[in-house]
């Protein structure tokens, strides 16, 4: 648990409107700011914003009005070519389901991000083999993600996000498809992930039980923020 | 390397479907190497009958003779010729001849004929006639002003072996010359022009009847090998300039060759051109299915951060090695079975009528590998097979990240 | 040539003067271009013709001179027999109709001359051996129009320009002649193939009195499409309207000596 002393992240009056058969405000006016080391739930009724929240603080998306700062870089100012490289330095992303590519082995996953950036193999194998001895799962190194289980492919995808130590993993509902238990270990390495390495987490979910290990609970409906507090252990702490 | 080796096993992912793409490009490559063989083989075959049957692969005139051919534009030097060629390396043969118009005529009817005055050793080094002969015999030194005509000539003219045939022509001075000759020989080179309208005599009595003392209207040359001839037109054009004389390849002698080839290959390229655009579309097919199987795939790569061009450079990687083993495979199908028919040979007296008229004289064709067919036609199919993927590779690289990952 | 190569010369014989028809008419003060070219026409020739010309052929090789003999019955019949130089002479040539014959002694062979060489010169000359065998077909062959007067050597010429008819069976698009306005005898005439390009021209001179009428005794055919080639033709003696033995007109006549 960490004492957030400047926002990494900054959301401003946020909105956007998808053009559909009818519009469909998916943000609404949303304002909130995030410190280095967060652990923070959104949630909220299908259809109230989440996903697009995340896709938006990701540079997946772009907002129709406000601002997004992220790490001090506006996202919503940087052209849509340089986005991808914001992406591919800053941020971790960890999707539902069918995040890891199925040709490339468990290693390989791990690696695509650093390749990307241009890191050496013997850099990026490196730290690979180290992220799956810290969380234990050295001995599916070689493996294909269609040998292993669904929360085994879950775990391998947050490590994958970490590899090269982004500011922010952003996961769209990561336990979605997992039975309680996988979706408990999951979320223990996160926050085990979180506590030791300082990895600041934001994840959507409807599910209660990934709620209750938020350390902060982010509500959103209709595209509009309703609450947005501190939760869990260290719920007192002064927050931005 | 990671890259690389995501484009190859991208390609395997659907092995029946690979291999079956792969299997039309290589067999669509490896009939596409055939035939440019037979092609090849074909029109090499006809250069070297042309050639073998009259031309030569070089001929030597006065300058102009080729464009406005006249009894009294002889060669000039003809010793300065003959040395010229005796120090050229690979010549075969070489022959001096004289050539002019005139009527052929016997009591039954006449005909207009070109008169070819030839000296017999030195033809026979150059020319294959003698081996078309089908009554009689070749011209020999010593005979009686002898004749060698062509069957349809010696039909029209109603005359058979030992016949007497009068040459009536106009003489280097003006004046009308005339003799009689014997028929010693019929020949059928199965071109019908040459059947029709042409007639051999000795070159002096060529020499005696046109009037031209001891000159010559020509030499004609044979290489060992066709690939000689720039090479010796180069020397050549060096060792006699100063010489009034035209040095010409049979392609200039008789463009009409060269023009059939070429009007030949157009049809093969277009027939090649309808080929390649069938097996694009199959291409185009197993690489558009291919994409639209990982669109979610590709959503999660680009929301990593992957770059758009960094996709489509992953799909033409995908492309090109299902393109490299095709083009393996029907390099190897398509090399092995022009060889295999450059050594056997194709029969086709079926359709011997037909060729007879472009001047194959045997009916067998065989076919011959070159190094330019095989270069052009992997070239040709790689560069298909590239351009074909570059549709789906942007469409691939124009996909949204958000809504590609949430693609079913 | 539009007129055969048998000279038909037109020198008013007895025969011509009892006829009445004379050359030496002048042309009516509207002159026709039907009547011009017909009376043209019959400027040079007579029912029979027989004489000697000397023919020079010149090219830039070489230049040769014939001496010549030649009896003709117009329309159909014609025989030339070459006298001199000894190397030639002895060849002969025989035309019935559209048929014809060269007789070579050197070889002691008569040949028949095929279709396909009608258009060869005859005997190495400019005139070709269709000019020896088509009929005069420039009054019923082509169309014809005046074209204004103009001299020419002196002569003031009326100029017909004689227009191929569409199915005509003749060489030449079109014939331009210059024909005097005395006499009707033509003095040149240029012959244009079927694209309009010039191919040959005749001149006719040395216009003498023979026979008891005009006749010009030096013809000159330049062949335009290859220069340096000309033939000239002179009559050292002419005689129209004579009877002739038929059998000139034999292929035994062929093979005679002289």
């Amino acid at each position: 648990m960490c004492e957030p002393n400047m926002a990494l992240v900054e959301v401003q009056h946020v909105s956007k409107t998808y053009h559909d058969h009818v519009d469909v405000h998916a943000l609404n006016d949303v304002t909130l700011s995030l410190g280095k080391g967060s652990f923070a739930a959104v949630t909220g009724p299908s259809g109230s914003g989440k996903t697009t929240l995340l896709n938006v603080l990701g540079g997946l998306d772009r907002p129709d009005a406000g601002r997004i700062q992220i790490a001090g870089v506006d996202l919503t100012a940087t052209p849509a070519d340089q986005l991808a490289d914001f992406r591919l330095h800053h941020i971790g992303f960890v999707f539902q389901a069918f995040n890891l590519l199925p040709v490339l082995s468990v290693v390989e996953n791990l690696e695509f991000i650093p390749a990307l950036q241009g890191i050496k193999t013997e850099k990026r194998r490196q730290r690979a083999r180290e992220l799956l001895n810290v969380v234990g799962l050295a001995q599916i190194s070689g493996k294909r993600p269609n040998d292993l289980s669904g929360g085994q492919q879950q775990r391998v995808a947050v490590l994958r996000a970490i590899m090269t130590e982004p500011e922010l993993v952003l996961a769209d509902e990561p336990t979605a498809n997992l039975d309680s238990v996988n979706a408990a270990l999951l979320l223990d390495m996160m926050e085990q992930l979180n506590h030791d390495k300082g990895v600041t987490f934001v994840f959507s979910t409807h599910d209660p039980q990934v709620m209750q290990r938020a350390h902060r609970l982010i509500r959103l409906k209709d595209g509009a923020l309703i609450a947005d507090e501190l939760q869990g252990p260290g719920a007192n702490a002064i927050s931005i | 390397m990671l890259f690389f080796s995501m484009a190859w096993r991208n390609v395997w992912r659907n092995r029946r479907r690979s291999l079956l793409t792969v299997s039309a490009i290589a067999l669509g490559l490896a009939f596409n190497i055939f035939m440019r063989g037979i092609g090849d083989g074909f029109h090499e075959q006809m250069v070297d009958n042309s050639v073998r049957a009259e031309i030569g692969h070089i001929q030597v005139h006065r300058s102009g003779y080729h464009d406005d051919p006249g009894l009294n534009r002889t060669l000039p030097d003809p010793e300065k010729v003959a040395q010229a060629i005796r120090s050229l390396p690979g010549v075969r043969g070489y022959s001096f001849r004289v050539l002019g118009n005139g009527l052929a005529s016997t009591a039954e009817n006449s005909s207009g004929v070109q008169i070819l005055g030839v000296n017999p050793a030195e033809e026979q080094t150059v020319t294959t006639i003698q081996r078309a002969i089908i009554q009689g015999r070749y011209l020999a030194n010593g005979m009686q002003r002898p004749i060698l005509l062509g069957d349809r000539l010696a039909a029209h003219l109603n005359v058979s072996l030992d016949d007497k045939v009068v040459l009536m022509v106009q003489a280097a001075d003006g004046s009308m010359g005339a003799q009689l000759f014997r028929v010693a020989g019929i020949f059928r080179s199965g071109y019908p022009e040459m059947d029709e309208g042409v007639a051999f005599t000795l070159r002096s009595d060529a020499q005696t009847l046109f009037g031209l003392g001891d000159r010559v209207s020509e030499v004609a040359l044979l290489m060992d090998s066709s690939r000689q001839i720039p090479g010796v037109l180069e020397t050549l054009k060096k060792d006699l300039t100063g010489e009034s004389v035209e040095i010409l390849p049979w392609w200039q002698v008789e463009p009409f060759l060269q023009q059939f080839i070429q009007i030949d290959d157009a049809f093969f390229y277009i027939i090649v051109l309808i080929f390649f655009v069938v097996i694009s579309i199959g291409i185009l097919n197993t690489l558009m299915m291919s994409i639209f199987e990982r669109v979610r795939e590709f959503g999660v790569m680009m929301a990593l951060g992957t770059k758009p061009r960094q996709i489509i450079r992953l799909v033409v990687a995908e492309a090109f090695a299902l393109g490299l083993v095709g083009i393996v495979a029907g390099t190897l199908i398509g090399s092995a079975l022009t060889q295999y028919f450059a050594r056997q040979g194709i029969n086709l007296s079926s359709f011997s009528a037909g060729a007879a008229a472009v001047g194959i004289t045997s009916s067998r064709v065989y076919s011959e590998l070159t190094i330019a067919n095989l270069f052009y036609s992997n070239l040709v199919v790689l560069a298909v097979v590239l351009l074909v993927a570059l549709y789906p590779a942007v469409h691939a690289a124009g996909l949204r990240p958000v809504e590609a990952i949430r693609h079913v | 040539m539009h007129r055969r190569f048998s000279l038909k010369a037109l020198a008013v014989g007895s025969v011509w003067v009892f006829l009445g028809v004379g050359a030496h008419t002048s042309l009516a003060q509207q002159p026709n271009a039907d009547e011009i070219v017909r009376r043209s026409d019959d400027a040079v020739r007579g029912k029979t013709e027989e004489g000697n010309v000397t023919m020079t052929v010149k090219t830039p090789d070489w230049q040769r001179t014939l001496e010549l003999r030649y009896w003709a019955v117009n329309p159909d019949k014609t025989f030339i027999r070459v006298t001199g130089p000894a190397k030639e002479a002895g060849t002969a040539t025989l035309r019935l109709g559209s048929n014809m014959w060269n007789y070579l002694p050197s070889v002691e062979r008569t040949i028949k001359i095929p279709p396909s060489l009608m258009l060869e010169s005859w005997m190495g000359s400019d005139f070709t051996n269709d000019d020896l065998v088509r009929e005069s077909s420039i009054v019923k062959d082509y169309d014809h129009r005046m074209d204004g007067e103009t001299t020419e050597s002196g002569d003031a010429c009326y100029r017909v320009i004689a227009s191929a008819k569409p199915d005509a069976p003749v060489v030449w698009g079109r014939i331009v002649l210059l024909v005097r306005k005395s006499d009707a005898i033509p003095r040149r005439e240029e012959y244009y193939d079927g694209k309009g390009k010039l191919q040959k021209v005749l001149t006719l001179d040395e216009i003498r009195e023979t026979n008891g009428r005009l006749y010009p005794m030096l013809w000159r055919m330049v062949s335009v499409n290859k220069p340096g080639h000309e033939t000239l033709l002179r009559f050292t003696r002419l005689a129209l309207d004579h009877l002739i033995s038929n059998s000139i007109f034999t292929q035994e006549n062929l093979r005679q000596p002289f």
